[in-house]
């Protein structure tokens, strides 16, 4: 199919692209003006269309389901950090609205190719790959990569595809496998990873998607634009020095002993953080953040005493930052927090391992082997399988081992006690080939813990089925709340505490609460009326940051080092308030509600696993004798959206509430 | 308004055969025609017209470069350069590619004009480049 006429639009392309894998159909679709403006692109986008579309009761594994990837409404318009692309469908993992978003240079080919996104529904007899080359799109025979790593793969379509400079998102063997948390890479190992979407993929035999266009994007005032981008490059290129990395564990053991916590804005975090995004990249995070008490540790039994500086240094950003070869930036990005890693005495390269990753196989099954968590990230970046819910479910089988809920005859020999790296990664290779002890623990603790019965439900820890990202909600309740209320449960990239602090939405919308400079740590955990506005305008938030395919990290700088609402508005040619953007926000997430309603999820049925709630509280470490009062913290949450408090129910039926 | 090809055409297909977007049809001898749906407006067609027939979207005559290597190149400014990857993307002929020079302490890699051949003078590159990093020079070699 060749693709038509390019529309005269702003930002937008203005059509999406059918395919559907059983007949093979593919065709174009118009959309509104008037959606742009209801939901922006990107997520948004794709949850009017997957609500309205994707029937009741719908198998996330079945023909029935789509799977979209979009792309965001700034992206291609020479705003920065705005080069995500986003994907969505009902997930298989937790049987709710699932999306995931990944960096790289995918997300402008989806538009350079003449859409905002492309949606696949059906399931091909065999394996396909989906590509659009000069403008005609078509399936492809897979069968000859079937099998083959997202690394393989897209080494493999790039020669053969015929495209001159191809984009590519594949799935690996997790994906191929249909394990439950597999994701979907690109670039060579960035990871759409949450909500288990590769496995979508690969119940449809549908192995990659490749673009390659050169539609152009049109933009409303590109000067403007170029003047909000330069402003933000300079804010961005401004680094004040910065302590070695040795300090960061010190400055965090500092910071947890002081009974009051000072702002975000009183540390000047949003300075701090960009310069150590820079310098390292998230792995950053790595020992300020266990010393703080935010990283779960030991799968959310042990704390900070239990991984200290002797075990964490092990995993000192200078570890991974040492091992760059190369920095790499994402489409649009001036920060470039990524880089490119050759590790003494291994072989080959991989992305710099994340915190998220570092933390999951690191402190969550208390191994401080660097060798062996930058050998598991490139075999999980590989496999395409999300490492989060990868280390949480290893964590999880360590501690079934300990209590002897699982044996050496269940685990073949293999002794899974925490700290083994040899049998942790010896695991990670199982669970990608569903081998023995891995085709248990490849669909991640729920089904496991299903499977193991005798009690182990307790040491699964995960929100709705997803695991739960590195980041404590015993530290900051905010973390607890939105893994509980998300319409995908347990992400941990829409709101907490210390992000609204960062975002700085009051400078904006000052009707928004702002927080103080320093406050008792004590408070953090009484639930009133400003903490539920603030998470809600967190939700609110990140529904239109993931609809114009920008970066958290972008938003983390706050609001006027990075003007988002004021690029939107330049780029489309549209007038609106950030108080208007917001309510577009709103009502994104009210869509993903009712897409879970539609499909019979109750939003009072989504549970976070106790433990993780500080039910019973730690005895030890930085967040010993805390728990949550999530369900008053939930029913205030639900409140401030103005929905049913009771039951999480929209109160708008999927439509919007006025006329933006 | 859309670029045209006008009357001056004399039919000879150079801008047929050059138009990276395979825009333009039209028998060979006879006025060539440009499919506004399909053109993205980079402008080969008429830098490299003998007649210099084509008409921009401002409705104003492309002006003839008789020599292709004097057609303009972009030039990058790495001082100024963010590595953000957008030119390379931008590019319609791919002729842009990251490349790591090795002597930066933070080991970034910037654009360079990696398929001279390629590249059409199109300036999308120079005006996606967000802080006006990329300038389009006429080497005088």
């Amino acid at each position: 199919m060749m693709a038509k006429k390019i529309k005269m639009t702003n930002a937008y392309m203005g059509k999406i692209l059918w395919v559907d894998l059983e007949s093979s159909h593919i065709h174009e679709e118009e959309i509104a003006p008037t959606l742009y403006r209801q939901c922006l692109a990107g997520t948004g986008l794709a949850a009017r269309i997957l609500f309205d579309r994707i029937p009741p009761q719908t198998d996330p594994l079945g023909p029935d389901n789509i799977i979209c990837f979009v792309s965001g409404l700034l992206t291609g318009t020479g705003s920065l950090f705005t080069g995500r692309w986003m994907v969505a469908a009902k997930s298989p993992l937790t049987g709710t609205w699932g999306d995931a978003n990944c960096g790289g240079n995918f997300s402008p080919a989806i538009k350079r190719c003449g859409y905002d996104g492309i949606f696949f529904r059906g399931t091909s007899p065999h394996p396909v790959y989906f590509c659009i080359n000069d403008g005609k799109a078509e399936l492809r025979d897979a069968r000859d990569i079937w099998g083959k790593d997202t690394k393989e793969t897209e080494a493999i379509l790039k020669k053969t595809s015929g495209c001159r400079m191809p984009r590519i998102a594949s799935i690996g063997q997790a994906g191929e496998n249909i394990s439950l948390i597999a994701g979907i890479a690109n670039d060579g190992g960035r990871m759409a990873a949450r909500s288990g979407l590769g496995a979508v993929m690969g119940s449809k035999k549908l192995k990659a998607v490749v673009l390659d266009g050169t539609h152009r994007i049109r933009v409303n005032d590109q000067a403007e634009v170029k003047r909000l981008s330069q402003k933000c490059n300079e804010n961005i290129q401004f680094m004040p020095p910065f302590p070695p990395a040795f300090v960061l564990a010190y400055m965090g053991a500092i910071l947890r002993a002081m009974p009051a916590q000072p702002s975000t804005e009183a540390l000047m975090f949003n300075t701090v953080y960009k310069r150590m995004l820079q310098k390292w990249g998230t792995a950053s995070l790595n020992q300020i953040l266990i010393e703080l008490g935010d990283s779960p540790i030991k799968n959310w039994k042990g704390s900070n005493e239990d991984f200290g500086p002797e075990h964490s240094e092990n995993l000192n950003p200078n570890v991974f930052s040492d091992c760059v070869i190369v920095k790499y930036h994402c489409y649009a990005c001036p920060l470039g927090c990524g880089g490119i890693c050759h590790r003494p005495g291994l072989s080959g390269e991989t992305h710099k391992p994340e915190y998220e990753t570092v933390l999951a196989l690191g402190g969550l099954c208390l191994n401080d082997d660097a060798d062996s968590i930058f050998r598991m990230n490139e075999t999980l970046n590989r496999a395409g399988m999300d490492s989060i819910s990868a280390g949480g479910t290893i964590a999880f089988a360590i501690e079934c081992f300990e209590k002897g809920l699982l044996t050496l005859s269940d685990t073949d020999g293999l002794e899974l006690t925490w700290g083994n790296s040899a049998a942790i990664e010896a695991l990670v290779d199982r669970m990608i080939h569903r081998q023995g002890i891995g085709d248990l623990l490849a669909d991640g603790v729920r089904v496991a813990s299903r499977k193991i019965g005798k009690g182990s439900a307790e040491y699964a820890i995960h929100a709705g089925g997803q695991e739960l990202a590195m980041h404590d909600g015993r530290y900051d309740p905010g973390f607890a709340l939105h893994n509980c209320v998300e319409a995908t449960p347990g992400r941990h990239t829409i709101g907490s505490q210390m992000y609204y602090e960062l975002f700085q939405l009051w400078e904006k919308v000052p009707d928004l609460p702002e927080p103080g400079l320093i406050y008792m740590k004590r408070s953090k955990y009484v639930p009133d009326r400003e903490k539920a506005v603030a998470a809600a305008t967190c939700s609110k938030y990140m529904n239109v940051i993931n609809g114009s395919g920008a970066c958290l990290y972008g938003a983390l700088m706050g609001t006027e080092d990075f003007p988002l609402f004021e690029w939107l508005n330049a780029a489309t040619g549209w007038r609106l308030s950030p108080r208007d953007y917001l309510e577009i926000g709103a009502h994104i997430q009210s869509l993903k509600q009712q897409f879970n309603i539609k499909q019979g999820i109750k939003s009072t049925d989504i549970r976070v696993t106790d433990r993780a709630l500080g039910r019973p509280p730690l005895t030890s470490g930085a967040n010993r004798g805390r728990s949550v009062p999530v369900e008053k913290m939930v029913q205030d949450y639900w409140k401030a959206l103005g929905w049913d408090p009771k039951t999480g129910t929209p109160l708008s039926g999927g439509k919007m509430d006025r006329e933006i | 308004m859309p670029f045209t090809i006008t009357d001056k055409c004399i039919g000879c297909s150079v801008c047929k055969k050059i138009c990276p977007a395979d825009a333009i049809q039209g028998e060979k001898g006879k006025l060539h025609k440009i499919d506004p749906n399909t053109c993205y407006e980079c402008s080969a067609c008429g830098r490299i017209c003998p007649q210099s027939a084509v008409k921009n979207a401002e409705g104003q005559f492309i002006e003839r470069i008789r020599i292709r290597k004097n057609w303009p190149k972009p030039s990058i400014n790495t001082a100024k350069c963010m590595s953000c990857n957008i030119c390379i993307d931008a590019c319609p002929r791919a002729c842009l590619a990251l490349k790591y020079t090795m002597d930066t302490a933070d080991k970034k890699g910037f654009p360079v004009l990696a398929r001279s051949r390629d590249c059409i003078g199109c300036e999308f590159c120079a005006a996606a480049c967000p802080v006006e990093a990329i300038v389009m020079t006429v080497s005088l070699v």
